[in-house]
């Protein structure tokens, strides 16, 4: 499966709001760290004043320890986990003169002095270190909602406005068909590197477009110049067939003469619709209805299948449409139809469907003498049947790759079935 | 009839002119679209033969003059097979009739047998050879002055002949005039030969005093009897 292609802004944009998502959050990350840094150095600063006073209150002994808040006897050491301290917990506090809860860091120490161990329990109001993270955050993240949206904006204003000359060259780029004298329009733009796009997409197409004029003319002139010789050829042994004492001696020579020169003019004309096709000169493509005009072809050739023992059988669905150029579903079908009668046995009938989007044609024959996928190649396979170009199915299968058509080939059952599928 | 033939190749044109006095025209050659143009105006023809790719223009341009001028002339233009666009153009300026390179002088004759019949309006609509009369209006064909019944295909194909009395007529010419557009379709013309075979039948039954030979395994000729 082919990638899911994204236009080249829409891209740049995702990958520089990933970046621009990664910057922030590492900034983010170190500003937390910094604050967090800052909490610690400063109520641990605080903790230890705390802590000294404590110390030098008990040794002095001159307060009753029991008025000092959270400080307790320690009369067992033995009995307590003494490693465990000192102890840290930030916690909530509400207070009632206060609307917001208060964010208090608790610090528990063991406390070692000449007059025993004691536990004590300091407190230190961090809500204001606490809110300027909060904030520190929020501004972080609001900048960088902001930026989303501003450069997804600013995106869209690029595609529309800044892009706006690239997507009309490319959209006129599209529309050029070779072989029509195109002359791409010139889109106004200041950007240099839209203006050097559109110079040199010009000048490929005029290369191309003389190219192309060179290589028609020089295969135009070849199938066209080619006719009046052979004209002249066949011209020339029609009148010695009109001599009689010519034919006595030498009818078959004649008849060579006459008949490959007759090979040689259909060849020249079937390589010359060919190319025609292939530079997709019959492009006033419609939705045939393919109903009237397949019994149409039937009727004018069926006598030669009734002549040649063969039955043409016909199953159409009314409502069967083809998207192309008419001109070219008539030599698709003639060519479909003349492979029938040309390699058909009368074991079978030549059978000719069309039903739901496939139009299928089949006939009775011998297996291929050659490997089945080449069977659209040009030359291939002729060689059996007198006065065959060698063309039709190549004809037939370029009419179908130039309009979204696809051709299949099976042999089952002695059967040679062509199905021409259209793409719904 | 008088007849001009429009074609800058002189061997063609030349064979052409040979090949249609002999059928009892009066012809003339022009080879390029000058001479072609000071002779219609000049000249009168019953009809003029007109290749459309000439050295020094198209034809079409002269039918278009000559259609402008009133000139009274029929057109059969000579195209080549693809150039289905010049077809389409030349029928639409007035032409009547078109026919592709390379093409059978049978069938040029015929062409141009036919446009000459309907061009003129008090025309003779009765071919007769021999005991043989075909009404090509009325397509009723009668042997010693009795009506017989022929198929479509037998009715074309004896006209065909007529046209081209004692003259061999291949059958790639015979399956190309018969099945027109369709005749590339074939994969050899011998299955003619059924036509030939019940046409013949037909014609000798009712007594016609005429024959159509088997010539070389090339095609058939159609003769009175001597």
């Amino acid at each position: 499966m082919r990638p899911k292609s994204i236009r080249l802004l829409t891209k740049t944009t995702f990958i520089y709001l990933v970046f621009i998502l990664i910057a922030f959050f590492s900034t983010a990350v170190f500003i937390i760290q910094r604050t967090n840094n800052f909490i610690d150095e400063d109520t641990e600063s605080y903790f230890s004043r705390r802590e000294r006073r404590v110390i030098r209150v008990i040794e002095e002994g001159e307060r009753d320890l029991s008025e000092i808040n959270d400080l307790v006897k320690i009369e067992n050491l033995s009995a307590i986990a003494v490693s465990t301290y000192p102890k840290y917990r930030d916690t909530t506090m509400v207070v009632s003169q206060m609307d917001d809860p208060m964010l208090l860091r608790e610090k528990t120490i063991l406390v070692n002095t000449s007059k025993g161990h004691f536990e004590y329990k300091m407190y230190k109001n961090i809500s204001d270190f606490d809110k300027f993270r909060q904030g520190v955050l929020s501004t972080i993240t609001n900048t960088f909602i902001i930026l989303v949206l501003v450069l997804t904006l600013f995106s869209l204003f690029l595609s529309g406005f800044l892009f706006r000359a690239f997507h009309r060259i490319l959209g006129s780029m599209s529309k050029y068909k070779i072989g029509n004298d195109f002359k791409l329009p010139d889109v106004r733009t200041s950007t240099s590197e839209f203006k050097k796009m559109q110079l040199l997409v010009s000048k490929m197409i005029t290369q191309i477009e003389s190219d192309y004029r060179k290589l028609k003319e020089y295969t135009e002139n070849m199938a066209h110049e080619m006719q009046t010789p052979l004209a002249i050829i066949r011209s020339k042994a029609e009148l010695l067939i009109a001599d009689e004492k010519m034919m006595v001696e030498h009818s078959k020579t004649i008849k060579v003469i006459y008949d490959e020169a007759t090979h040689l003019s259909n060849l020249g004309n079937t390589l010359n619709l060919l190319t025609k096709i292939e530079n997709g000169e019959y492009d006033k493509v419609e939705q045939l209805n393919t109903y009237h005009i397949i019994n149409r072809h039937v009727e004018a050739v069926k006598e030669m299948f009734d002549l040649k023992g063969l039955k043409l059988m016909v199953e159409l669905d009314p409502n069967h449409t083809l998207h192309l150029d008419p001109l070219l579903f008539d030599v698709m079908l003639k060519n479909l139809l003349k492979n029938a009668l040309r390699y058909g046995l009368s074991v079978g009938p030549v059978l000719l469907t069309t039903k739901g989007n496939t139009l299928s044609i089949s006939n009775y024959g011998n297996p291929l003498p050659f490997d089945s996928s080449k069977i659209f190649n040009r030359f291939v396979g002729s060689n059996g049947a007198k006065s065959a170009l060698g063309l039709g199915l190549a004809l037939v299968k370029r009419i179908c790759d130039l309009n979204q058509l696809t051709i299949t080939y099976s042999f089952c059952d002695a059967q040679h079935t062509f199905s021409i599928k259209s793409a719904e | 009839m008088k007849l001009l033939i429009v074609e800058d190749n002189a061997e063609l044109s030349d064979d052409l002119a040979i090949f249609l006095t002999e059928n009892g025209f009066v012809v003339e050659v022009a080879y390029n679209l000058n001479e072609a143009e000071q002779k219609i105006f000049d000249y009168s023809y019953d009809l003029v033969i007109l290749d459309l790719g000439l050295p020094d223009g198209s034809g079409l341009d002269l039918l278009r003059k000559a259609k402008a001028s009133r000139l009274k002339m029929g057109f059969l233009i000579v195209t080549a097979r693809n150039a289905i666009e010049d077809k389409v153009a030349g029928l639409e300026l007035g032409a009547d009739d078109y026919i592709t390179k390379p093409f059978h002088k049978a069938e040029l004759n015929a062409r141009v047998r036919s446009i000459i019949r309907r061009k003129n309006a008090d025309g003779n609509n009765l071919i007769e050879i021999g005991n043989i009369a075909v009404n090509l209006l009325s397509l009723d064909v009668t042997v010693a002055g009795m009506p017989i019944d022929l198929t479509r295909k037998e009715f074309d194909l004896l006209v065909y002949f007529l046209y081209n009395k004692n003259r061999v007529l291949t059958k790639e010419s015979i399956v190309e005039h018969l099945w027109g557009d369709h005749a590339d379709q074939a994969d050899s013309f011998d299955f003619i030969y059924n036509h030939i075979k019940n046409l013949r039948k037909k014609l000798q039954q009712a007594g016609g005093d005429v024959q159509i030979q088997s010539v070389y395994g090339m095609g058939y000729k159609f003769s009175q009897n001597s």
